[in-house]
């Protein structure tokens, strides 16, 4: 029972080259391809077209991604003021003075100009530190001791 | 780029090509690629007949059939033709590859 369904030969597609031809045109007009590209033009431009689409659209998205990031951090680094209840003279965090690293060397220039400003603020502290410990400069060690140590 | 097929015949250069333009035309002159097994006689020479449209739509049916008769290993130009034929269609699908050479077709005479 139901046999019949299997055993019977599939029906010949009726769809003809030209109809798909005729379905798929408004897709590639859409995306900027000519009457006479698609017509008349080397067949494989569509798929080209297609991928040229493709990037389009990651590039597009990746716009928006950043777009929303932008508005988020905004969001974040106004937050402080938006409080209710906040104390008076709450001021909100400055919005970044740069846009965000994209490119690899953007991304490694402000790697290196944020270790190199880390370092410049761990040899302050140190500095202050040293101070305020009242060391003991070279030349008193060496009108003490008579001979310099170093 | 397009797959082709290039010859050279009585001092004239032609290059062989389907369009979607030119199947749609096929297609509308009643050409079934379906028929190739079914009637090959009639379908075959239709096939290369439609391939010259693209590039040299007004040449006669008559010098496109002694081309055809000159045309040595049949066997092998009607597959090439029937992959030309299939392209357009498949050109809406598939991704785009690194390396697709023309057809090299020299004629032996």
């Amino acid at each position: 029972m139901g046999s019949e369904l299997v055993e019977s030969p599939a029906p010949p597609s009726s769809i003809t080259y030209t109809e798909q031809f005729y379905e798929n045109f408004p897709f590639y007009l859409s995306i900027g391809m000519t009457y006479d590209q698609y017509w008349n033009d080397d067949c494989t431009l569509t798929k080209y077209y297609r991928k040229a689409h493709e990037i389009k659209n990651a590039r597009k998205n990746q716009e928006l991604w950043l777009q929303g990031m932008y508005v988020y951090d905004a969001l974040c680094k106004v937050s402080p003021i938006l409080h209710a209840f906040a104390k008076s003279g709450t001021k909100p965090e400055p919005y970044p003075t740069k846009p965000y690293p994209v490119t690899k060397e953007e991304i490694k220039e402000t790697t290196e100009q944020r270790r190199k400003a880390d370092r410049q603020k761990a040899k302050a502290s140190f500095m202050n530190w040293a101070n305020q410990l009242k060391l003991p400069s070279a030349k008193e060690d060496v009108k003490k001791n008579g001979t310099n140590n170093r | 780029m397009a797959k082709q097929i290039k010859f050279e015949y009585d001092g004239n250069e032609y290059t062989l090509e389907f369009t979607r333009k030119s199947i749609e035309q096929m297609e509308r002159q009643g050409f079934v690629a379906s028929e190739i097994t079914e009637k090959p006689m009639l379908t075959l020479p239709a096939l290369f007949a439609g391939a010259f449209l693209a590039h040299h739509r007004y040449l006669k049916r008559e010098i496109v059939d002694k081309i055809f008769d000159k045309f040595t290993n049949k066997q092998e130009l009607i597959g090439k033709l029937a992959e030309m034929y299939n392209e357009p269609i498949l050109a809406l699908m598939d991704e785009p590859e690194e390396s697709e050479g023309n057809i090299q077709w020299g004629a032996s005479w």
